[in-house]
């Protein structure tokens, strides 16, 4: 398998169809992986890919504007390249895909890789890229069924109002607004965030449970009906914040209501960029 | 908590709602003075955001109420604010500020009767809820 991704980005580097291949390659700590962005035919030799290989690589496009670049995707990444292709962040012409047949990764707890799948794979529907140019891997005969509900969500619709609040309220407490969620998010790429700006200030400067109460709903709803479910932002999070909790029920919502979900097809705009003059929406 | 006084923040476009509740105000028609008005150019112009800011900020209620649908003066916006408050108002239930407290109307600029009924209903069901915890 990674012969074939190695091979390939060598051959993307030296017939010029990318200028830089994307991938991953083993972090220094020697367990981990880390994104690698290899220029020449030399780097591809660091190439990995493996159950360690975590993050949404699809990231780092909006960056490489105007640059032919090829990139390494698993199916989960596979759909915010399609998202960006949607809101005109990158060009499809622009990028080689290289797509892996992935059946899941491994959390890494402490630094540490474990044998326990990452919880974003439990909810994982296709193990075969919804775009590509290259597959590598076998696909499988047959895709998992997707799970008829999300405990996590049910969990929390059950508690009354008030539980719901504090419970919530708790988890932002701990946010120290560091933004690792933000930065890591592939479809976080406005050159403001409204969290940077001044006037208006839409957060607040403390850190405290009012300004990150509202980032951080400002973050969802940000992301509604754009969140590709690739849950890098609550890997990202060192404060362990279940944010893909939030994430999971607006997809829920917007899929309930719209019927769409982001990233499957570049042709279909996002939700709230269209509208139906007919739908009864209260 | 008999006497509760909810706040109420109004978000109204300037072409049919703001109109709706000026004339509400011209034909002396009563409704509770809990809301506060920001006269807004369209219910499009409304974003989220704002409705979750005056929710940290304290308010108890929000109303965003804009034209009818197909009458918008700048002919979409209100089907694009539709979508999204459909969305914000599931949200801000899933963290706990129950969906009642966020409500999205359509007013036009010949019913001040119906702006009145709008607000004291909103205000009857926001003394229900009681202040927000």
């Amino acid at each position: 398998m990674i012969e074939e991704i190695r091979a390939k980005a060598a051959d993307l580097l030296r017939s010029g169809k990318a200028k830089c291949f994307i991938g991953y390659e083993r972090a220094s700590d020697g367990l981990t992986a880390r994104p690698l962005f290899a220029y020449s035919e030399d780097d591809v030799e660091r190439l990995v890919f493996d159950k360690t290989c975590a993050h949404n690589l699809a990231r780092y496009l909006p960056d490489m504007k105007g640059q032919r670049v090829g990139i390494l995707v698993k199916p989960c990444d596979s759909r915010s390249i399609n998202l960006l292709i949607q809101e005109g962040q990158v060009k499809r012409e622009e990028v080689y895909i290289v797509g892996v047949v992935c059946e899941g990764i491994h959390r890494a707890s402490w630094g540490r890789p474990s044998q326990e799948l990452e919880s974003r794979c439990k909810y994982c529907v296709r193990h075969v890229p919804v775009v590509y140019d290259h597959l590598v891997g076998q696909p499988p005969s047959s895709e998992p069924q997707p799970p008829a509900s999300i405990p996590e969500v049910e969990d929390l619709e059950k508690r009354p109002a008030g539980e719901r609040l504090e419970f919530w309220k708790g988890l932002f407490n701990r946010c120290i607004r560091c933004n690792a969620c933000r930065q890591i998010c592939p479809s976080c790429y406005c050159p403001q965030c409204f969290s940077d700006q001044l006037d208006p200030l839409w957060t607040g400067i403390r850190i405290g449970l009012p300004q990150n109460w509202v980032w951080n709903i400002g973050r969802a709803l940000h992301l509604a009906g754009r969140c590709v479910d690739c849950e890098e932002c609550q890997r990202a999070c060192p404060m362990k914040i279940p944010l893909a909790i939030l994430n999971r029920k607006l997809g829920q919502k917007v899929r309930g209501l719209f019927g769409f979900e982001a990233g499957l097809d570049p042709e279909i705009p996002i939700p709230f960029a269209t509208f139906r003059k007919d739908e009864d929406l209260r | 908590m008999s006497d509760y006084e909810p706040k109420i923040l109004g978000f109204l476009c300037n072409w049919c709602s703001y109109a709706g509740a000026d004339l509400a105000g011209t034909s002396r028609i009563h409704y509770p003075p809990n809301i506060r008005i920001i006269r807004v150019p369209c219910s499009g112009r409304v974003d989220p955001l704002l409705v979750v800011k005056a929710f940290e900020r304290g308010a108890d209620g929000v109303l965003v109420s804009g034209c009818h649908p197909g009458d918008c003066h700048y002919v979409q916006g209100n089907y694009y604010a539709r979508r999204r408050f459909a969305v914000l108002r599931d949200l801000l239930d899933f963290i706990g500020i129950e969906g009642d407290r966020l409500r999205l109307e359509w007013v036009s600029a010949a019913e001040g009767q119906r702006f009145a009924q709008i607000v004291s209903d909103f205000t009857k069901r926001l003394k229900e809820l009681g202040p927000r915890g």
